[in-house]
């Protein structure tokens, strides 16, 4: 099994005034995922390292990182793919709780801020509300998110201004915008038109480029842009 | 000493503990009935193992096939279990499944659909007509995300990153938790009225498994500590289909789906093995021929369905079989292959990754396989324990008052063997009912006390690893251990002298854990977390282990080498394990109460 060096930006609370990096080697295959050679380094060497991971397979969102300066999840990642040195560092923007691990409540509260749940006082029919697979196609691509936070954590207009309600948020909100079943598609385009709001995005690509569920994250925004255009004409 | 009153210290009607579909369900449910609900959860909110779920949630909608209906659905769950589940949670179950996906549905989740709108089913294992509602492979998610978006709304009192340490009692009646936050490492207190426990499997105390690592048993520990009963623990669910290959993703889980969408299994010669092998329980369901099972795939319903698609316990053995026999692929696993359907389709390779992209993306990104094109090495892997809390099944109250179950961690739906797709509807059933209930209880029966001295205890012992010098062994190698053990000694084809000898094991295991030390501080210091998941792990373990020795027969998920038939005899009970006076485990077997005459004759009427 090759050597892999992992270099990790680790930081406690109680000793470190500021985070230091600090190398381990491991043994990984190339086809072992980049959590693999981190829980090796937590089994075996140092069980303090912490981390976020859950499910371990690409679907909880929890183990998105810094590898090697893009963010991954830590779970989706191969070896082979990162080479025989690896930084990974936490994701950028939010307070730092211990090594790895962030604080995501501001994350979580972009998230609320768009109203992220079903609007739709009609009463719920007997059976179920039909939808076209027409109408259900159009708003699929943001209903894939797991919000691990790794586009947010990479758009540089949020680095910049952490009030930037970053893309996470819209694209959840596009999901209700476009979902033909709700009927607050105004109240949320309201909220997001505004300086903290889509008019932030750069349209940088940041965020399409880090999801790992290859939504289309600029794609959902300039349809939410569109949106707000052309219901305030 | 722990000084109490620096101890947060939170009071609701009904606390709820897991944060996955059940335990959402749960809250939503306490707190539209007025109730002051508390969630607590050990990841952040959202992240719960039934995001993992892909196939979809079983119910009988009859959009796809109006044959369907509750009575078909009531019958292929008694099937599937072997008749050793709870009839009335089977009944209610299948009764009740519709209404909460329409629900589900009001509030906003996504669902794929017919072409005239409605919600689209499919086909899985053990189900008569297509009964899954889904989208995509990524149900568990979406369930997930609008329980929560909707929990949230509703103004739920939301704890992640918590972990329960123990429940506390006031006289017979549960009052309330003990718990820690993972951040800081500090302790909070939580009264209730009622609590529901929701928190999920014993998947970690396997080596290969799908499930996640919160999946220590935590409510079984709990529920057990504080007087609940523990049924079917023989029960583990090994789906046929995990990856083998790369090793590190050994376990992921591959869906039932792919079989649903018309996959098939071989052996390394190629033979489509599951067709040797037909229980006569239903053989009169089965396809004969490779080509019917196609058109059932495809929603022709005078065809059969195909033996892919038997229950998952007989299809992890025939796979074992093959494995055993010198028939299996190169890593130890047999071959599924979906790409086979180019045969049928023209444009299959487009209908696999569109019908299947999870999937596809999971193969393409950590094996470098693509699904369209090559078949898939996939073996059983562990993925859900039919055993659990003994609930009753209307209200899912155990035996301690005021203490409830829902979801994974409360037994009797789904007998000796779950039906793929029944978890999901599981969920949102029994996750319902145990909130309407709890909060009914804790209306009726007012406040409770908590008693210091006995959080003071749990405190105290959960801050001991601190203090101990220990052999060096940490509480990861111990957890491997255990994981090591119960693979080997009692995995899916079990016989007495393994059982005594991982019995053994983990009597050792747990004397070791005693000692277990841990360096560093309380903040979030993830090898205490482990440490204090041992003991929960060890329960679950030891009752898993304990059962299959007095199961006698092979039944459902429990394979006895040693007993390879099944023993009418031992179909008349489930066996129930409880702590005894002196703490040491006690297992009883507990008669199964006949069922209603009208529920047998539904049985009767379905055989056809």
């Amino acid at each position: 099994m090759p050597m892999v060096t992992l270099r990790i930006q680790r930081f406690d609370p109680e000793n470190d005034q500021r985070p230091v990096y600090r190398e381990y080697a491991v043994n990984a295959d190339p086809t072992d995922r980049v959590l693999d050679a981190i829980n090796s380094v937590k089994w075996y060497q140092d069980g303090s390292l912490t981390y976020r991971r859950s499910c371990a397979h690409g679907i909880c969102g929890s183990d998105a990182m810094r590898i090697n300066g893009a963010n991954r999840l830590a779970c989706k990642v191969l070896i082979r793919d990162v080479g025989a040195k690896v930084t990974i560092e936490p994701l950028m923007g939010f307070r730092v709780i211990k090594d790895l691990v962030v604080d995501m409540e501001p994350f979580f509260a972009q998230f609320r801020s768009v109203l992220p749940y079903l609007i739709n006082d009609e009463g719920a029919p007997e059976r179920e509300r039909t939808q076209s697979v027409h109408e259900r196609e159009v708003y699929d691509d943001t209903t894939k998110c797991i919000l691990c936070a790794a586009c947010t954590t990479s758009c540089p207009s949020f680095w910049a201004d952490e009030n930037f309600v970053g893309p996470a948020a819209i694209v959840n909100a596009h999901r209700f915008i476009f979902d033909s079943r709700d009927k607050a598609a105004a109240e949320r385009l309201d909220i997001l038109n505004d300086r903290e709001g889509v008019w932030r995005c750069r349209t940088v690509f940041n965020c399409t480029e880090a999801c790992p569920r290859e939504i289309r994250i600029t794609k959902a925004i300039g349809e939410v842009k569109k949106a707000i255009l052309s219901s305030a004409r | 000493m722990t000084d109490l009153d620096s101890i947060e210290q939170y009071a609701y009607d009904v606390l709820v503990i897991g944060a996955g579909g059940a335990g959402l369900r749960a809250a939503v449910e306490a707190s539209a009935c007025g109730a002051r609900v508390g969630l607590v959860c050990k990841s952040l909110l959202g992240k719960a193992h039934t995001v993992m779920a892909e196939g979809g949630i079983a119910a009988s909608l009859a959009n796809v096939d109006e044959r369907d209906g509750w009575r078909v659905h009531f019958a292929d769950t008694m099937r599937g279990g072997q008749y050793l589940n709870s009839w009335r949670m089977a009944e209610l179950h299948a009764k009740e499944a519709p209404e909460r996906v329409r629900e589900l549905e009001a509030w906003g989740a996504l669902f794929d659909r017919t072409r005239d709108g409605r919600i689209l089913q499919r086909n899985f294992g053990g189900h008569r007509y297509p009964r899954l509602a889904h989208v995509g492979d990524r149900t568990g998610l979406e369930m997930i995300r609008v329980l929560q978006d909707h929990g949230v709304h509703q103004g739920i009192d939301v704890h992640m990153e918590c972990t329960v340490l123990e429940l506390v009692k006031d006289g017979d009646r549960v009052a309330g938790a003990v718990a820690y936050e993972r951040e800081r490492g500090l302790f909070r207190v939580f009264s209730a009225g009622a609590i529901i426990l929701a928190t999920g499997g014993i998947g970690r105390a396997f080596k290969i498994t799908s499930n996640s690592w919160e999946y220590t048993g935590d409510g079984h520990g709990l529920g057990y500590r504080a007087g609940a009963e523990l049924i079917d623990m023989e029960f583990v669910q090994f789906h046929p289909t995990g990856m083998v290959w790369p090793p590190s993703v050994r376990g992921l889980l591959v869906t039932e789906g792919v079989r649903g969408e018309g996959g098939v299994l071989l052996n390394k010669e190629g033979r489509r093995f599951m067709f040797d092998d037909v229980p006569a329980l239903y053989r009169d369901q089965t396809a004969d021929s490779p080509e019917e099972g196609w058109r059932y795939t495809q929603g022709d319903r005078e065809a059969r369905r195909p033996p892919e698609l038997l229950t998952r316990d007989h299809v992890a053995r025939c796979i074992v079989r093959e494995v055993r026999e010198g028939r299996g692929s190169p890593h130890g696993g047999v071959f599924l292959d979906i790409a086979w359907i180019n045969e049928h389709l023209s444009n299959s390779e487009e209908h696999i990754r569109r019908k299947l992209p999870s999937m596809y993306h999971q193969f393409m990104r950590l094996a470098e396989i693509d699904i369209t094109k090559v078949p898939m090495e996939i073996g059983p892997t562990t993925h859900y324990a039919m055993g659990g809390i003994r609930v009753d099944p209307d209200s899912q109250m155990s035996g301690v008052p005021g203490l409830f179950a829902a979801g994974e961690c409360a037994a009797g739906l789904h007998g000796a063997n779950r039906l793929g797709g029944n978890s999901l509807s599981d969920l949102l059933v029994f996750g319902k009912r145990a909130g309407e209930y709890a909060a009914r209880f804790a209306n009726e029966n007012g406040g409770t006390t908590i008693d210091g001295s006995e959080v003071r205890r749990s405190i105290d012992a959960a801050l001991e690893p601190f203090s101990r010098d220990g052999d060096g062994t940490g509480a990861y190698q111990l957890q491997f251990e255990l994981q090591e053990k119960m693979q080997n000694l009692a995995g899916i084809v079990r016989r007495e002298e393994e059982l005594e000898e991982a019995l053994a094991s983990i009597a050792n295991l747990s004397e070791r854990a005693q000692s277990v030390a841990v360096p560093g501080n309380r903040e979030y210091n993830p090898g205490w977390h482990t440490a204090l998941d041992l003991p929960n792990l060890l329960t679950a373990a030891e009752a898993v282990v304990r059962a299959g020795q007095a199961r006698k027969e092979s039944r459902g998920a429990h394979f006895r080498d040693d007993y390879p038939d099944k023993d009418p005899e031992s179909g008349k009970f489930n066996l129930v394990v409880r702590r005894g006076s002196d703490g040491e485990m006690v297992l009883e077997e507990r008669p199964i109460v006949p069922m209603p005459e009208a529920l047998q004759q539904i049985i009767e009427e379905q055989q056809q």
